[in-house]
């Protein structure tokens, strides 16, 4: 479970966020491609994909979000609220090849009886950078 | 980078600035708990809050929510699966005349992802039901990038429940390019 809450006055600036490695195979590209409505061939078809010159069928822009957000939330913790993600795209997710999340925090402000939190985040593999960007959260203070 | 004074492509494309890539939609489906729990499973998201009402209700959300990332998934329209791969992916027969099919017309048929940024007013519970609308926000003068040359076409796509309360948008760029314009010497040089 994710359900640990971490304590928003134990945030500072600076902070990593713990590694993730996603073992990314065709069964979590499709996966996120179908749970997210996304039935385009590149995301399901390792030919059509090939054929349409990537080097395989690759991860959507949605599976993509929707890691970085899961990444940010669980070490933020269910209290969090996501407010944006600012995400620069980069190279594909394919699978067999490992993608890597990093993070660190960039702010944390007050506002509102929230603590505020920006964070950079980064899911790379051997290919380079696939998403770079940043997730600005909140959470309740005490 | 070439003035779009002097350039009748870029010229062409300034009408489309301001309006819609396509019409507007309601969402095929309220937000509901069957697609929450497919997306936390393929994505093995275990937040309880998307799922454990229960315990939801016992955090600031006060019961289930989706997951914010979702928000792009409950419009996407419900694809005709027969042909898709000979519509390049197109989830339905139709031809917008939006500045995407403009630049395919025109030779940049190669496309590229670069930006996403989605901003989350708050998050959404089961049963609401989302209009979906969208509107191209700029066009760039044409630029030589490590894809070639070709326009970065920026639109914004607008979420509002059916009371009118906006819950959410995303802003969607892409580089449209003209593979025949790739300077192969130059790949691997990064990007």
């Amino acid at each position: 479970m994710s359900a640990a809450q971490k304590a928003p006055e134990k945030i500072s600036v600076g902070d990593a966020l713990p590694v993730f490695d996603l073992n990314v195979t065709t069964t979590v590209i499709v996966a996120g491609a179908i749970a997210s409505r996304d039935f385009m061939p590149v995301h399901h078809d390792p030919d059509y994909a090939r054929a349409k010159g990537s080097p395989h069928m690759f991860m959507n822009i949605l599976t993509t979000n929707g890691y970085l957000a899961r990444y940010v939330t669980d070490w933020a913790g269910p209290e969090a609220v996501v407010k944006n993600m600012k995400v620069r795209l980069g190279g594909p997710a394919i699978p067999g090849k490992v993608l890597r999340f990093t993070g660190e925090v960039l702010s944390v402000e007050e506002q509102g009886g929230e603590r505020v939190v920006e964070v950079s985040v980064r899911a790379a593999n051997e290919l380079g950078d696939h998403a770079t960007g940043t997730v600005l959260f909140s959470l309740p203070l005490p | 980078m070439t003035d779009a004074a002097t350039d009748p492509v870029r010229e062409g494309l300034e009408r489309y600035v301001g309006r819609p890539m396509g019409p507007p939609s309601l969402a095929p489906d309220p937000v509901n708990v069957p697609m929450i729990r497919h997306w936390v499973a393929a994505l093995d998201d275990r937040n309880p809050v998307y799922l454990d009402e229960a315990f939801a209700k016992t955090t600031r959300h006060g019961g289930i929510v989706a997951p914010p990332a979702m928000l792009q998934a409950w419009g996407m329209p419900t694809p005709k699966i027969e042909g898709i791969a000979e519509r390049g992916g197109a989830p339905a027969d139709y031809r917008e005349d939006n500045p995407i099919s403009a630049l395919d017309a025109a030779g940049y048929v190669g496309t590229l992802a670069t930006n996403s940024e989605l901003e989350f007013v708050r998050y959404l519970r089961p049963g609401e039901q989302l209009h979906v609308s969208n509107a191209v926000d700029s066009i760039s003068n044409r630029k030589t990038t490590g894809m070639g040359k070709g326009y970065f076409v920026t639109w914004i796509t607008t979420y509002e429940t059916s009371d009118g309360e906006l819950v959410g948008k995303q802003l969607f760029r892409v580089f449209k390019f003209d593979p025949s314009t790739l300077d192969l010497s130059k790949l691997g040089g990064g990007k």
